[in-house]
């Protein structure tokens, strides 16, 4: 019941939006605490397989920038599926991540020309909001896949920021039951992501009890920069045993900064995204570990969900992809590029 | 003088010839490309960088460089937003905004005048400068929640046209006056051109160039609103590399980074030039890497055509 009446509010609340031409009617979204929200790895059990989109079918993406592994291995999953069922995809991406206007002008210039739906990746949170509303005023539906929220979006597929520092806590909380000092580099302040990763280690590892966050910095998701804190950091504190890195660049600069101390033995290093940088790192004893949110998985995962929204299925709001702790036990688990054995484990786990 | 302005009006004209050709070009690709909705579109997408460049291309005209436009645009647009979401009324909050890009102006020109730097790094310092005070008064996070009185001002049309074009149209005839019809424009020419014949011709070369860092403050404060008025948010992180598409823009226009040359209408045509590429190119689906291969070739091509024509005049 509850079910349906939410469902009638936000059908009313579109046909609202599309008569006012305003996104004021939606609460501002929170992608990590939304209530009307699944798991991935529900979407088959709730709403069937994955209905065949029709003959022509065109979707648009728009990421941040091509130079940054993720964006491009997001684009990979969406043209996966695209490949496979015969969709038109047009990928797009900005020249850098903070041409935002640059990005603002491509989602507009792809809304004109007839798509049946838009996957943007904002700069911001707010640089792609004139496109998201010409978007619903001409009815092409649009996903905000990962990273930044729009605050007015109506489909958000993504990753649990919050869950990624939640999960590297809990490895310490199995790993040193006797606790410690504990250190973490932030990303660039004021980002979403950076915060709610923070959040989520700090909050948990706090839970705990046995352990102290002795610093907490930004590093502006630089490798040089997270080298420089890290080692400050390990002067200030010899008996530190772990670093939680908001990403992978950072995760690998703290590495060379515990390297360089000689402390490679009892500091644990974590980052988060699981590029490829990082699984070599990981494999090579360096890195202890890293979480994976499997970009080319959310690609096909988000390309999925814009192929359900077509077909008119009830969707909550918010989609959650899949990311796992990837440490040298289950690392070449997680490796492989065969996207059918990667969901077979990730839905075993 | 006259040969001055003859010269400038045949570069326009060779600049407008050049946005003719792309056009053309991309006409002949996408049957997107020559509907009324994505020319507006352009222009619509253009009027940011025509903003910026405008107060630009009056201080490279004057000799001088502004990069501190992009962060001057973000403080203002954060404090003008502050404002706007305090209930401060939209005028008030808009003139307070605009208040605040002069003065990052005036900080400049008084460094630069009275204090004797280099325009260059004075604005390389402002860069970081008023960046950094965009990002502690926010604490890094956008404002959100702009009243829908403002943001009717930004995203309401006049005859079809956006707002924002009919604001920046009118105020490139401004800038376009000022520069060709009044005192202050010849100053900026003769400071520009020559600063030691200027004042000893009694220019107020002091003054002169205080104004063409003001202008170029507010400029950006005005891109500012309109920026913050279409998103519906104000990002302390806005602007990133605003000076370097506004500074393309009037090179491509035919402003001399010596300083003593540069015209309105042409760096207008060189906004809509880059404007025109980067719609064309998507609308291609070129990749970005290309699109800024493209936007670098027009830059140098531009440059060159400029060489060539002025030896021949020369």
């Amino acid at each position: 019941m509850k079910h349906i009446l939410k469902g009638a509010l936000a059908v009313s609340a579109i046909a609202l939006s599309l008569t006012m031409a305003q996104a004021q009617d939606l609460a501002p979204l929170n992608s990590d605490s939304e209530p009307d929200r699944m798991d991935w790895s529900e979407l088959d059990a709730k709403f069937g397989a994955l209905p065949p989109p029709a003959a022509g079918t065109k979707v648009g993406g728009v990421s941040k920038t091509l130079t940054n592994e993720y964006w491009r291995s997001l684009g990979e999953g969406y043209q996966n599926v695209a490949t496979k069922l015969g969709v038109e995809l047009v990928y797009q991406a900005a020249q850098n991540e903070g041409d935002q206007l640059g990005q603002l002008s491509i989602a507009e210039n792809l809304i004109s020309q007839g798509f049946n739906a838009l996957l943007f990746s904002p700069q911001s949170d707010a640089n792609l909001v004139p496109a998201l509303e010409a978007a619903k005023a001409a009815g092409i539906p649009v996903l905000n896949v990962n990273d930044a929220v729009i605050p007015s979006a109506e489909h958000y597929v993504g990753n649990v920021q919050k869950g990624n520092g939640v999960n590297v806590a809990n490895w310490f909380i199995t790993n040193r039951p006797d606790g410690g000092k504990v250190a973490v580099i932030e990303g660039q302040p004021g980002v979403y992501a950076a915060g709610q990763r923070t959040a989520g280690f700090t909050e948990t590892i706090n839970a705990a009890g046995k352990f102290e966050v002795v610093a907490s910095v930004p590093a502006n998701w630089s490798r040089e920069e997270a080298f420089n804190a890290a080692a400050t950091i390990l002067q200030q504190y010899p008996d530190l045993i772990g670093f939680y890195a908001n990403n992978d660049g950072m995760a690998l600069g703290v590495v060379e900064a515990v390297k360089a101390a000689g402390k490679a033995e009892t500091v644990a290093v974590f980052g988060t995204d699981g590029v490829s940088d990082a699984y070599a790192a990981i494999r090579a004893g360096d890195l202890t570990g890293t979480v994976d949110s499997f970009p080319v998985l959310t690609g096909e995962i988000a390309m999925e969900v814009s192929l359900r929204l077509m077909a008119g299925q009830p969707l909550p709001r918010v989609v959650a992809t899949p990311q796992a702790l990837i440490t040298k036990d289950n690392v070449e688990t997680y490796a492989t590029t065969d996207m059918a054995a990667l969901r077979a484990a990730l839905l075993a786990k | 003088m006259k040969t001055v302005f003859s010269r400038i009006r045949f570069r326009d004209a060779g600049t407008l010839l050049g946005l003719i050709l792309i056009s053309a070009v991309f006409a002949a690709q996408s049957d997107t490309f020559l509907t009324t909705p994505n020319l507006v579109n352009i222009l619509q997408q253009s009027t940011i960088n025509a903003c910026i460049a405008l107060g630009m291309t009056l201080v490279i005209i004057s000799g001088g460089i502004d990069l501190s436009v992009g962060p001057v645009a973000a403080l203002s647009a954060v404090l003008g937003a502050a404002m706007l979401v305090a209930g401060v009324p939209v005028p008030l909050a808009i003139a307070g905004a605009l208040a605040v890009g002069v003065a990052c102006g005036f900080v400049n020109g008084a460094l630069i005048t009275w204090g004797g730097l280099q325009p260059f790094i004075v604005t390389l310092g402002g860069l970081s400068l008023y960046r950094a005070l965009a990002l502690i008064y926010t604490g890094g996070t956008p404002i959100f929640g702009l009243p829908d009185e403002f943001r009717a001002l930004t995203n309401g049309t006049l005859m079809g046209i956006p707002n924002p074009v009919i604001v920046v149209g009118v105020l490139a005839i401004a800038a376009w006056v000022i520069l060709n019809k009044t005192p202050l424009g010849e100053y900026f020419m003769a400071v520009g051109g020559n600063p030691e014949a200027a004042r000893i011709a009694g220019v107020p070369v002091t003054l002169t160039k205080m104004a063409a860092y003001m202008i170029s403050g507010l400029m950006a404060a005005v891109a500012a609103m309109i920026l913050i008025g279409r998103l519906g948010a104000a990002e302390p992180t806005m602007g990133t590399l605003w000076e370097l598409d506004a500074i393309a823009a009037a090179a491509i226009g035919g402003a001399s980074l010596m300083g003593g040359r540069g015209s309105i209408p042409g760096t207008l045509i060189g906004c809509i030039i880059l404007g025109t590429l980067r719609n064309g190119l998507t609308l291609m689906n070129v990749q970005a890497f290309y699109q800024l291969l493209a936007t670098g070739i027009i830059i140098i091509v531009a440059m060159l055509i400029d060489k060539v024509t002025s030896g021949k005049e020369g």
